[in-house]
């Protein structure tokens, strides 16, 4: 019973370890998508954050500065789509995969010279009260920062969105630009906001990967899981609380797949592997039926863009 | 679209070429970025060994060139570009290799761990499973759990070679060892890495090796959680001062070196060329302080013993996984055998497909 417990913890606790990157991700977009802007440019985001945080905790020592370039990286990247969207009237769709290639061929350009460095880690909560909790400490104390900081965010984000004036706002732009404007406000600005928003998220997803979780810098390291998360917007139904459940089914599968193995469970490896794309899939589709009229809470506003798409 | 996008991005941009007092052209394909720190890095440092060695040569690469027919284009544009020695250097570009040497006869391909040639066309490889025997056998002296952990790419059978070497080597210095396979399904993916170094770990390895681009990852996730590393592709320890034990790496800089002559003096011959411990094409990395000087000394003799061939990695008997015997006692696994390898044998614990 006690070595049950004990794997069924280890599984729990790495799900969230692989969760946090996508969880980052998903609140950004999901914040992105209720202003009414879809953001397909999230892979690169991350990208260029990853590769901007570890160049610069490479470059000063200072893991954390790492961190915050990161999050600048991913906002300056942002900026690219905001302009090509807002500024231009430019196809979403397009600018976001612009936006893609773009952060993956700057990051691996700026990226080469940094390969090979060792970086300072942000350190976890080993030697702190949590690793003394019996049981559980053994499993609290490797948490690291971006966990908890990813984990913290979800309370603020949805504080902000669904109890503040600005937050109603956010969402009626997401739901109908002419409503916004009518109450005298500019939807641009707020569009501009959680465009922006989406990159900060994304490029401290990139960091929480290099700075945080691998220590290490290597081209092309989100390895798909930007797109991943924006298919788990969907999954999480624009609601930051349900990104916690879908970014953690998304964390589980990926771990249980690597577990399984260790296991030597008789499975082949190559359907374990389809493990992370398969169990989120299927509960979209479990979790849609029924949900299809309503849009499972989809903002009005990003219909247009998949209507319309010039 | 990933790969469209990456080819458009490294043909267009990141074709680089280097320029020297120039005779001889040559030109180096990789599937990977060269700044992996592992497979193509190794490549990329036998490029540069050539530049620093060979007064009359210019180089040109290019990085990120996926298998398919992509690298066909790539390398019929460096041919016209008075490329003479190309260096295709993923196992997978060796059909297209094939089909643009048949065009181009009076140019020289040098293919990187093929078995097929033709006129024009030669493979060069190391045995570089010989150091991960010897790996092996520093971690199973090692080992207080006897659990090895090996994180594995794909299933081709340069891995399997180095995952058989490295149990065999184990468990010739400790019956007792097994070693548990994780695949990743992918050459680079450092978040998979790790979070696989970590379900080993916690599954009880205190040994961890693998076969993917970068060692970097699983040998940093090791440290942190207070356990050894072996090393592959390229020396790591400077990512784990307490847990290094020792890792097998490449040297292609002289192999190529002396390709490149033969073609340039005409000496070249169609054939499989391999290198070895002996030929330093692949190479045991200094120990780390974790090995014990008794147990440096004991791997070392081995070294020697495969060096002066009285000891074989492929003798016999070689066990299946299911204990069946694969390579009878007396027999040794010829070349070809060893490099269409398609099994894991006893004490490995993971499934081939």
């Amino acid at each position: 019973m006690e070595y049950f417990t004990t794997e069924l913890l280890t599984l729990l606790f790495a799900a969230l370890r692989s969760a946090t990157p996508v969880l980052a991700v998903v609140l950004g977009e999901a914040m992105t998508q209720r202003s009414g802007v879809i953001n397909l440019g999230v892979e690169g985001q991350m990208l260029l954050g990853a590769m901007t945080g570890f160049a610069v905790a490479s470059v000063t020592g200072d893991p954390w500065l790492g961190v915050l370039a990161a999050c600048f990286a991913g906002i300056a990247l942002s900026m690219v789509h905001a302009i090509l969207v807002l500024g231009c009237g430019a196809n979403q769709i397009a600018s976001g995969v612009a936006v893609l290639v773009l952060g993956s061929g700057l990051s691996a350009y700026y990226g080469t010279p940094f390969v090979g460095d060792k970086i300072d880690t942000l350190g976890n909560l080993n030697h702190t009260f949590v690793s003394d909790i019996p049981m559980l400490g053994q499993f609290l104390g490797p948490i690291t920062p971006t966990v908890l900081i990813t984990l913290l965010a979800i309370p603020a984000i949805s504080i902000f969105l669904f109890r503040t004036r600005t937050g109603l706002r956010w969402r009626s732009t997401g739901e109908s630009q002419d409503i916004t404007r009518n109450l005298g406000h500019n939807p641009m600005h707020y569009q501009l906001a959680a465009i922006a928003f989406g990159g900060l998220m994304s490029g401290f997803a990139g960091a929480a990967l290099a700075v945080d979780y691998t220590a290490n810098w290597v081209e092309g390291m989100t390895a798909g899981r930007g797109l991943v998360a924006v298919g788990l917007v969907i999954v999480a139904r624009w609601n930051p609380w349900y990104a916690l459940p879908a970014a953690l089914l998304f964390g589980a599968s990926e771990a249980l797949n690597l577990k399984l193995q260790s296991w030597g469970v008789n499975i082949s490896p190559y359907l374990l592997a389809t493990l992370p794309y398969m169990i989120p899939l299927s509960v979209l589709m479990l979790s849609y039926r029924g949900l299809r009229a309503s849009g499972g809470g989809m903002p009005a506003g990003l219909r247009v863009v998949f209507q319309s798409a010039r | 679209m990933k790969k469209a996008i990456r080819t458009l991005l490294a043909t267009s941009i990141l074709a680089i070429s280097v320029q020297a007092a120039a005779e001889t052209k040559v030109g180096f394909i990789y599937v990977g970025p060269k700044s992996d720190y592992g497979y193509n890095y190794a490549q990329e440092q036998g490029r540069i060994y050539l530049e620093e060695h060979m007064d009359d040569v210019e180089t040109v690469y290019f990085e990120n060139i996926p298998e398919n027919a992509d690298v066909q284009r790539v390398m019929e544009r460096m041919v016209r570009s008075g490329v003479e020695v190309v260096f295709p250097t993923s196992y997978g570009y060796l059909d297209h290799a094939l089909k643009v040497a048949e065009k181009y006869p009076d140019v020289h391909f040098a293919h990187s761990g093929g078995l097929k040639t033709s006129d024009n066309l030669m493979t060069y490889f190391a045995e570089i499973d010989q150091a991960m025997y010897l790996a092996g056998v520093a971690a199973g002296l090692t080992t207080g759990t006897n659990q090895l952990g090996f994180i594995a790419a794909h299933p081709i059978p340069q891995v399997l070679r180095n995952i058989n070497a490295f149990t065999r080597g184990a468990q010739s210095v400790n019956p007792e060892v097994t070693t548990s396979v994780i695949w990743t399904s992918s050459w680079s993916d450092p978040t998979r890495e790790a979070e696989a170094a970590e379900a080993l770990i916690s599954g009880g390895a205190d040994v961890l090796t693998g076969h993917v681009d970068s060692p970097i990852n699983y040998v940093q996730v090791a440290e942190r959680r207070g356990v050894y590393s072996v090393g592959y592709h390229a020396d790591a320890s400077q990512f784990a001062p307490k847990g290094w034990l020792v890792g097998a790496i490449w040297n292609w800089g002289p192999m190529m070196v002396n390709i490149v002559n033969s073609a340039k003096d005409g000496s070249w011959k169609s054939e499989h060329l391999r290198g070895d411990l002996l030929t330093e094409a692949a190479k045991l990395s200094d120990f780390g302080s974790a090995v014990s000087e008794e147990d440096q000394q004991t791997v070392l003799d081995r070294r020697e013993a495969i060096m002066n061939e009285e000891l074989q990695v492929w003798a016999g008997p070689v066990f299946g996984q299911d204990g069946k015997v694969i390579v009878k006692e007396g027999d040794t696994m010829t070349l070809e055998e060893t490099e269409k390898m398609d099994f894991l044998v006893q004490g490995v614990q993971g499934r081939l497909k």
